[in-house]
């Protein structure tokens, strides 16, 4: 194969198209730096023929799962939910719990099967340690990740209004407002608020009052000023053209996840579109495998990856892309396992180590009156109330995701719901027909998504005894749920079930009924769980080395021309999705390496000053 | 006479309570009509359509050639004496253990566009065909199964309602009514929150 890449100079070489990746890649470039970006997965979803491609792989496919539309390539393998259960996969689960999350490896990463939820982090979550004795502090506050929190609104293209989200000590600058306004609330979140707003659940012998609230969403509604939404994206890799079909707003198609059909959920595809093309080249299908060390220096000298043509096959060749910095960007997981792959963490090493994700529950049931299943994005609205508050000195924090999509993630419905009536209960015909039309619209899905503190025995290790089919290493997880989270859980279900009472929603939460899910024992309780998607901490940021694998600017403390970006960053995660805080702590990165980069110090000289 | 689509269609409209309009507005009769035949021994098909007849439908013998080993069955309308077709359906076939499961089969055919294998009982009793497996029929028969229209939804990921109609009640379902069915509609949500923020500039 052919590789100009390889002769080519760039300023920066990426790995990993994803939303970091991608975000870097846009501001570098505008800046005026060359950059490489490698993809490991197919660039597919970057053309609209190849996204329409993947949308007719999810309308065939028999389990509609996050992963349906984004077929892993042999040399890229990811994580599947369906793994799970039987063991099998690429990820090898030491134990003792299993880790219930996926990540796509394609050009645009998972935000091509994210819900879209762009939640800021509360100011108390940069604070745990310090305000709750538990956990970890961020050596950022949340007034240090502010404005690059409203740039990533901006970015991502933030549906919300301000007036919604001020709340738990959130504070915007004066007129300050998101992108677009909020996407309306579902006729659920409706009825629900109808009965439940003001209720009053106690935590820790805390009173706290709940309310349905509108979240903030990357999906185009109504735009504020001139902000002008981003479209659906139509690139030729080859031919550097680019086309984004401008002002599409959601069409409410209630499949965010896995994919939205129509492009007007935010995938980092947009972001990459909107970099400088004369300055930027992207390959996919090119696995980085290594990073190479300069053994003197600690600088790297390059990031060696492996470029396969056909996604059916591991046949590959083996090159090395070089620039004056790197970033690894391609997953919490996978920047961890690359690093360990290149034999950069030490025995006292943090990296790989303090592996964190939202482990969630379901809880579901059947409202008294129709609230209109199966209709819109996928969630527009939850129960932020129990993110914060004292208790988290005694337990986890957790919020509330109400769901528009019925039972289909819990028991898989609406076709469960056919099923069972027409095999179970034996019915047919108008009769069938009457009791879909009475009860399906009533089926109601909360998940209740729990917080997760850092613990090192959570782990991303290696193992010259798991490796893919191009010879790479599989991660190897060991992961447990610790009595902070159980204690979260047990508090969440314990709400949930009090929220039902309350809008007399009659409840049908039945692990036996629902589909497989792994699970976890509290006090005799059994907590049927699933990943949330939310990777972290895997690459720790702190104020010091030896503490931490990173900077505040994501940058390695061992190699000062390496960045290691993403929530692998992150020390916590409170109970936000990463999305949006990883967004604006690329945005921070991308500004401190556009000054880094053009005090061009020589790139091997290291510090003290740019690279 | 009939021909074999139309019969399909119309059984197809008793067992599943949509009117065969709606159904063949569809436009996947005749796509599941040959998944049908391609999941089911050969005959299998078509002695559930002869029972599924009225005998003015033109079958000479209302349950079909006898295979061997089956009785011929008294036709829907013989049953029922005409008054009740669906109810009928009921009796002469879901009840019956060769064409009951296969009835069963075709109406999570219509409801969710995906075959549904046979149970393993009835491959040993009355043969398999290799089709006979889980599957989706096709991207476009998934996005017709009736269950989202049923719920008054769509499917996930197509046949959107547009911007903000997740906001309004759901729709009362169409009344349309198939032979001897009766309509069926939604209890409507009185003094439902309207809203309208979405078109506000």
């Amino acid at each position: 194969m052919t590789e100009a890449a390889e002769h080519e100079e760039y300023d920066v070489v990426i790995a990993g198209a994803g939303v970091n990746g991608a975000l870097i890649a846009k501001h570098l470039t505008h800046a005026g730096f060359r950059v490489l970006v490698l993809e490991a997965g197919p660039g597919s979803a970057w053309s609209l023929d190849g996204y329409s491609r993947h949308l007719d792989h999810f309308y065939a496919a028999a389990s509609k799962g996050p992963e349906s539309p984004w077929p892993p390539a042999v040399a890229a393998p990811q994580p599947d939910t369906a793994d799970i259960r039987s063991g099998a996969g690429y990820f090898v689960q030491s134990g003792p719990d299993k880790y219930g999350s996926s990540y796509t490896r394609a050009q645009g990463g998972s935000t091509l099967h994210w819900l879209g939820v762009c939640l800021r982090m509360l100011p108390e979550d940069f604070e745990l340690r310090s305000r709750f004795g538990v956990g970890h502090d961020w050596p950022l506050r949340y007034g240090d990740l502010e404005p690059y929190y409203g740039r990533a609104e901006h970015e991502i293209g933030v549906a919300a209004d301000v007036a919604d989200q001020a709340h738990h000590g959130i504070e915007f600058p004066d007129g300050y407002d998101y992108p677009m306004r909020r996407i309306p609330l579902s006729f659920s979140d409706q009825v629900l608020a109808d009965t439940i707003d003001g209720m009053r659940v106690t935590l820790e012998g805390e009173s706290i009052a709940l309310q349905v609230r509108s979240y903030p969403a990357g999906r185009n509604s109504v735009p504020r000023g001139a902000y002008q939404p981003v479209g659906a994206v139509d690139a030729d890799v080859d031919r550097h053209d680019m086309i984004t079909h401008l002002g599409e707003r959601c069409a409410g198609n209630t499949s965010c996840t896995p994919i939205c059909p129509i492009e007007a959920k935010y995938n980092a595809g947009k972001t990459l579109a909107q970099a400088d093309r004369g300055k930027l080249r992207v390959l996919a299908q090119a696995v980085v495998s290594k990073v190479s060390v300069d053994p003197v220096s600690g600088m790297v000298d390059g990031i060696e990856y492996q470029r396969y043509a056909d996604p059916a096959s591991p046949r590959h060749t083996v090159h090395t892309a070089r620039g004056r910095a790197y970033v690894l960007a391609a997953h919490a997981v996978e920047n961890a396992k690359i690093l360990l792959a290149s034999g950069l963490g030490g025995d006292h090493s943090l990296i790989g180590k303090g592996l964190i994700d939202h482990p969630a529950l379901y809880a579901w049931g059947l409202s008294p009156v129709p609230v209109g299943a199966y209709r819109g994005p996928l969630s527009t609205a939850g129960i932020e109330d129990l993110r914060a508050g004292a208790f988290r000195a005694r337990h986890a924090a957790f919020r509330f995701d109400i769901g528009n999509d019925g039972w289909r993630a819990t028991t898989g419905g609406p076709d469960s719901s056919v099923v069972d009536a027409v095999t179970k209960q034996g019915l047919h015909g108008t009769k069938l027909r009457a009791h879909l039309a009475a009860t399906l619209p009533r089926h109601v899905r909360f998940s209740l998504a729990v917080e997760q503190l850092r613990s090192e025995a959570n782990a991303v290790t290696i193992d010259p005894r798991h490796v893919d089919a191009m010879g790479n290493p599989r991660p190897v997880i060991s992961y447990h749920i610790d009595d902070y989270t159980t204690g979260g859980m047990a508090a969440a279900a314990e709400v949930a079930r009090q929220v039902f009472r309350q809008a007399g929603i009659e409840d049908c939460t039945d692990p036996e009924a629902g589909g497989w899910f792994p699970s976890v024992r509290r006090d005799g309780e059994v907590f049927r769980y699933h990943g949330m998607g939310h990777f972290g901490g895997t690459h720790v940021m702190g104020h010091r080395a030896g503490e931490s694998v990173v900077d505040t600017h994501q940058r390695s403390w061992e190699h000062r021309n390496l960045y290691v970006v993403g929530s692998g960053s992150f020390p916590t995660m409170g109970t936000s999705n990463p999305t949006l805080t990883m967004a604006a702590l690329a945005l921070r990165t991308a500004e401190h390496m556009t000054e880094a980069l053009a005090a061009r110090q020589p790139i091997r000289q290291g510090e003290p000053s740019g690279f | 006479m009939e021909n074999r689509i139309d019969r399909f269609v119309r059984l197809s409209a008793l067992l599943t309570g949509f009117a065969q309009l709606h159904l063949l507005g569809t436009g996947m009769a005749e796509t599941y009509l040959r998944a049908a035949d391609a999941a089911l021994p050969e005959g299998v098909l078509d002695e559930l359509l002869a029972a599924g007849s009225p005998p003015s439908a033109g079958s000479a013998s209302p349950g079909g050639p006898a295979l061997p080993g089956t009785a011929a069955r008294p036709g829907v309308s013989a049953l029922a004496g005409g008054t009740d077709p669906e109810a009928a359906a009921g009796q002469a076939i879901l009840g019956d253990a060769k064409l009951g499961p296969v009835a069963r089969t075709l109406i999570l055919l219509w409801y969710r566009g995906a075959w549904t294998a046979l149970p393993q009982e009835w491959h040993s009793a009355y043969g398999a065909a290799p089709r006979d497996v889980d599957h989706v029929v096709s991207a476009e028969a998934y996005q017709a199964g009736l269950q989202w229209d049923a719920a008054g939804a769509h499917p996930a990921g197509a046949r959107q309602q547009g911007y903000g109609a997740w906001a309004s009640p759901p729709a009362a379902l169409e009344t349309e009514s198939a032979p001897g069915t009766t309509a069926v509609r939604l209890p409507r949500q009185a003094g439902a929150p309207t809203v309208t923020e979405g078109a506000r500039s």
